[in-house]
């Protein structure tokens, strides 16, 4: 069995390393790992699209359309640039942010009612709870916790600073339910 | 002990454990890892070159001088050092010399696609192949090692989904690094055509022998009616989409792709199927030992770009005449626009651009692209041509000769200008070709991720000013005198003389990482909501990133985007952008020119 998970984000907001970390936790919890960045720059700005797949033995690194089990946005117009790897079951973790694209303004919204239109949806504030514990960099593990969880890889996380491990924190709590954003209910 | 390692990491760890001593490159997605990893190892020579060729050349000679050698480059770099790629084979080496490339199928950071093993075929050197970090780390070692038994070189070729793909990879320790000395060996080393004609007979002698070698990399799996050849990592692609069609085969994993062994004449009596990723190369070869093969060359699998696992379980399927097709994907409820990657916000090059866009208002102007990230100039219509290293000063010419008509400026960045531009700019000064050369000077080669330039060490108005050719220096920061000499390097372009400007600031990203290091926060910048007047300068014509057009057509800058740079507060007419904390903005610039 082999777990397929699509990260999304823009330039500059540390998908590469969101998936790096995931995919540390998972080689921690025993699992043969691939992660391939698939596309984007190492400039800011541009659509950056990595995936992970983990399981026993993986062979190809690469996911496929309509293949997924996990697809995770970093943002929110990116979430929807990923649609076509959601398949049957597949879950749809967004960070309820917009980053605009220059010259064109799209209502945040209108983004995040269109992607409510799909059945397993979850919004996660996780940019919100950065900014609370300082900085828009904490994004990424307060969705690395989140993740972790629902794959059932947080145990051995034991890299993070305490900033880090805050928001990681914040993020496995979510994914538990222990802490219900108005948001992802609205979602459900 | 299993490190979670990206390819090129993977690569340079395995010419580590066998004693690579020389090392040099040339930086290029996806292949600039592989010499970042192994700069860390200091009892070696590890350096970026300027170029390709120079790379391969400090590589091949230490290889002559009986060392363990390794050159990196990506796909197109191995066009800049075909020379001495192919005299490498006539002369071949005393110690080990493997030449690491790494393809770009689907130009995700190209301008072109190439299959490297085509070099191989037509400079008579093995190519090996991995499929994954694992064996792109064996390959490594394996590869340089064998170059050295065989004294010839050897080319290990890569794919982005290779280099640029993480994975658990077993790495034994380091070897200690083996140098060498060179031994005078003239009919060997001094291709004059009697020694070379002489060298090619011993080069095709080798050749014959490398085909048995090549089976030693050939493995078979599995077993069925059905047999699948397949090369790197199409391998993959091949076992998961045999699975997943639930079809059971003989699958032939080809390690050295070129030259192919001769034993594979006999694979299956029918049809075989061949997935490799690029060019149809082990295809063809294939055929010309008289396989009958169904594969790329007709159309079972794309041509182009990259192989993915829809289209290797369609071309298998269609190969077997299974007739499986994949569902289409999903759409989106709501399509997204496109996000074209843009100058980072702050970046130099912006305010260059802008620069130039003012000074040459109301003129026909052609801009003379390169390669590199100053190409999202394309954003702001500044990027007319951008087709290889070096286009912007050499195409550039040749347009200013050809349409007397029209100014050409020409930008290229300072690591390609060190790379490709250096004989141009003697071209342009001897032929006294009429032109503008911008060299945005960020001092790093940004676009592969910050490797230092040479900039620092050997400035580019230097190299114009010993060369005699007119030159100018400015920070793009400084917009109002930036524009002023791009005036008067206009106005000297079009009395006729060629002229040379310096833009000079170091990249945001380091600055940022820079700030970062020393504790100390930018500066933002805001939009006076009241004072904004929708004229669009900033969002339209400076086009920073964090600047978002709202729909009452004012700016709006976000904060989280924002790298303080002032450039939107120097070109809004209206004076309605504010820093957040002014005391900080001239700091912040001094800092950053530091970077
Ligand atoms: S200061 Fe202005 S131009 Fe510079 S990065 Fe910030 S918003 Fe962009
Ligand atoms: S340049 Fe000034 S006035 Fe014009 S849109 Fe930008 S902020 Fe508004």
């Amino acid at each position: 069995m082999v777990t397929s998970v699509v990260i999304v984000g823009v330039g500059g907001q540390g998908v590469m390393t969101l998936a790096r970390w995931l995919g540390r936790a998972a080689m921690a919890a025993g699992y043969d790992v691939k992660i391939a960045e698939v596309h984007g720059l190492s400039q800011r700005g541009g659509s950056v699209e990595v995936h992970v797949r983990l399981g026993d033995r993986v062979y190809g690194p690469v996911v496929s359309e309509g293949d997924a089990d996990y697809v995770v946005a970093m943002e929110a117009l990116e979430a929807l640039r990923a649609f076509r790897y959601i398949g049957g079951n597949t879950v749809l973790v967004v960070n309820k942010r917009v980053i605009q694209i220059p010259g064109r303004y799209l209502d945040p919204e209108q983004v995040y009612k269109a992607l409510q239109t799909y059945k397993n949806l979850r919004l996660v504030p996780a940019f919100d709870i950065a900014m609370k514990i300082g900085d828009p960099i904490y994004e990424n593990s307060v969705l690395l916790g989140y993740l972790a969880k629902l794959l059932g890889v947080d145990e051995r996380v034991d890299w993070l600073d305490e900033r880090n491990r805050r928001a990681f924190d914040e993020g496995r709590r979510l994914a538990s339910g222990d802490l219900q954003p108005s948001a992802s209910s609205m979602a459900s | 002990m299993r490190h979670l390692l990206l390819g090129n990491e993977a690569i340079a760890y395995g010419a580590l454990s066998a004693g690579v001593a020389v090392a040099a490159g040339y930086p290029g997605t996806p292949s600039s890892e592989i010499i970042e990893t192994l700069l860390e190892y200091r009892d070696r020579f590890v350096q970026w070159a300027s170029n390709e060729k120079t790379a391969v050349e400090i590589a091949y000679g230490a290889a002559l001088a009986g060392a363990r050698a390794l050159a990196a480059m990506k796909h197109v770099g191995l066009n800049v050092a075909a020379d001495p790629l192919h005299s490498a084979a006539y002369t071949g080496v005393v110690g080990g010399f493997l030449i690491v490339t790494a393809d770009d199928p689907n130009m995700w950071s190209s301008q072109n696609e190439q299959d490297t093993r085509w070099y191989g075929l037509q400079s008579y050197i093995p190519v090996l192949e991995p499929s994954d970090p694992q064996e792109a780390f064996k390959m490594a070692k394996e590869g340089l090692m064998l170059s050295e038994a065989l004294e010839h070189p050897v080319i290990l070729r890569s794919v982005t989904r290779v280099s640029h793909v993480r994975a658990p990879v077993v790495v034994e320790p380091p070897a200690p690094p083996k140098f060498g000395k060179f031994a005078r060996n003239v009919e060997r080393y001094v291709l004059v055509p009697q020694n070379a004609r002489r060298r090619k007979a011993e080069v095709l002698r080798r050749w014959d022998s490398f085909a048995d070698l090549s089976s030693r990399f050939l493995s078979i799996e599995g077993d069925g009616e059905v047999v699948v050849v397949a090369s790197g990592v199409g391998y993959l692609y091949a076992v998961e989409a045999l699975e997943r069609l639930r079809v059971k085969a003989a699958v032939v994993k080809v390690g050295m792709p070129v030259p192919l062994p001769k034993k594979l004449a006999d694979v299956g009596a029918g049809e075989v199927v061949v997935v490799e990723e690029g060019d149809p190369v082990v295809e063809m070869q294939l055929r010309a030992m008289g396989v009958k093969t169904r594969g790329k060359i007709d159309g079972f699998f794309p041509k182009i770009g990259e192989l993915t696992l829809r289209s290797v379980v369609e071309g298998i399927s269609k190969a077997l005449g299974l007739g499986v097709r994949l569902p289409d994907p999903p759409t989106p409820p709501l399509q997204p626009p496109p996000r074209p990657p843009y100058l980072c916000p702050g970046c130099p090059h912006m305010g260059t651009f802008y620069a130039f866009k003012i000074a040459s208002a109301g003129q026909k102007v052609i801009w003379s692209g390169d390669i590199g990230c100053y190409t999202l100039g394309i954003n702001t219509g500044q990027q007319d041509l951008a087709t290889h290293m070096g286009s912007s000063l050499g195409l550039g010419m040749g347009i200013a000769v050809a349409d007397r008509e029209k100014l050409v400026v020409a930008t290229v960045g300072d690591s390609t200008f060190y790379h490709a531009a250096l004989p141009q700019l003697i071209d342009l000064k001897t032929k006294k070709v009429p032109l503008v050369l911008v060299v945005m000077d960020n001092e790093y080669t940004a676009m592969t991720g910050g490797q230092p330039s040479p900039s620092r060490s050997v400035p580019a108005e230097r190299l114009a000013e010993a060369v005699g050719v007119k030159h100018y220096v400015i920070d793009p920061a400084d917009l109002k005198r930036s524009v002023e000499i791009a005036k008067a390097a206009v106005a000297d372009a079009k009395s006729g003389e060629p002229v040379v400007v310096v833009s000079r600031r170091p990249c945001t990203l380091e600055a940022l990482r820079h700030a970062r290091r020393s504790g100390f926060k930018p500066p933002k910048f805001y939009v006076v909501a009241d004072k904004c007047r929708s004229c669009g300068i900033c969002y339209n014509v400076l086009k920073c990133y964090a600047i978002a057009k709202l729909p009452d057509g004012k700016a709006w800058i976000d904060p989280s985007l924002c790298s303080g740079c002032s450039m939107c507060a120097q070109v809004c007419p209206y004076d309605a952008i504010k820093p957040t904390e002014p005391e900080k903005v001239g700091k912040w610039l001094e800092l950053w020119s530091q970077a």
